[in-house]
């Protein structure tokens, strides 16, 4: 164990109907069992407004997030969840993730796995990367789309606002759209399928100061997620 | 439900995840016109996140900050 320990703010949302897992380290040593040193839950309403800080066990391997926020809240509409983790370098040697299951119960849709976003100390600064990484992209596959494609965005700021601009690209034409999130508060941009006959092919985020970000879609017939992921940062 | 008030900053809270760096330590920094600390000055310049909160805090401390 190191003197110093790190720190990683992560955040993901939770909607009622889901089993929604967050693994909250992958256990790779059964010799060597690992574990946070401290994970502060912090779950937040659309508005910004604090909702609830529901205490858990910094040494579970998992956290059942529908357990949690339905004991914790009675919101019916999307929940930011922030995890507000310490944690040895060990446990995290490089970039630092949780990694998340979801699925919607009773649902025919398959399970989507996929890594929680690194918002605050997301590049902690001993991996010496400097890549910029608050200008980030979503391809989308070519074909026809059976799904409903949104942005989900969250601002992990604790004092200021945050602006960001969103393109959404069909074909060769770009079309912006700017949304300012204050401290907590989240959102969900939705993208169109297509525009002037055009598919969507592309979406980017670019802001100043790095917001919480998903690219979602969501089956036409039934609603259920089928795509739930970060944007990626593509250097140069 | 609790409403979400701009939070003040307290030194105790970690201000960049990256270079662990608090608002105590900022704050110190500011007051002594040693910032930027060093081996803090890649606050603000790696997740990002941070950016806005940081700025925010410099001029709160007296210390005219731009990006």
């Amino acid at each position: 164990m190191s003197n110093s320990l790190s720190a990683l703010m992560s955040a993901t949302f939770y909607e009622r109907g889901y089993d929604h897992h967050v693994e909250v380290i992958h256990q790779r040593d059964a010799e060597a069992r690992r574990r946070l040193e401290s994970l502060e839950v912090t779950l937040y309403d659309g508005a910004g407004a604090l909702l609830a800080t529901p205490k858990v066990d910094p040494a579970q391997d998992i956290l059942d997030l529908g357990g949690l926020v339905t004991a914790a809240t009675r919101a019916s509409e999307r929940v930011m969840v922030v995890l507000d983790a310490r944690y040895d370098e060990a446990i995290f040697p490089y970039r630092p993730h949780h990694y998340a299951y979801l699925h919607r119960a009773g649902s025919a849709a398959p399970p989507l796995y996929y890594a929680i976003n690194a918002v605050l100390g997301g590049v902690p600064d001993r991996v010496g990367a400097t890549n910029i990484n608050n200008f980030e992209t979503y391809l989308f596959r070519r074909g026809p789309f059976a799904q409903r494609y949104s942005l989900l965005l969250g601002c992990l700021a604790r004092f200021v606002p945050v602006t960001a601009q969103v393109f959404t690209y069909y074909g060769s034409r770009r079309i912006a759209h700017e949304v300012t999130l204050e401290p907590k508060c989240h959102t969900e941009i939705v993208l169109a399928a297509e525009d002037a006959g055009e598919r969507l092919s592309r979406v980017e985020v670019k802001s100043l100061f790095r917001l919480l970000s998903y690219v979602v879609g969501r089956r036409e017939d039934t609603d259920d997620f089928v795509l739930f992921d970060h944007l990626f940062t593509y250097a140069k | 439900m609790t409403s979400n008030p701009v939070a003040e900053p307290r030194d105790e809270l970690l201000l960049c995840y990256c270079t662990m760096l608090t608002i105590g330590e900022l704050r110190a920094a500011c007051q002594s016109g040693r910032w930027p600390l060093r081996d803090k000055e890649n606050t603000g310049k790696l997740c990002t996140a941070c950016v806005g909160d940081l700025l925010y805090c410099l001029r709160r401390f007296g210390v005219d900050a731009s990006l």
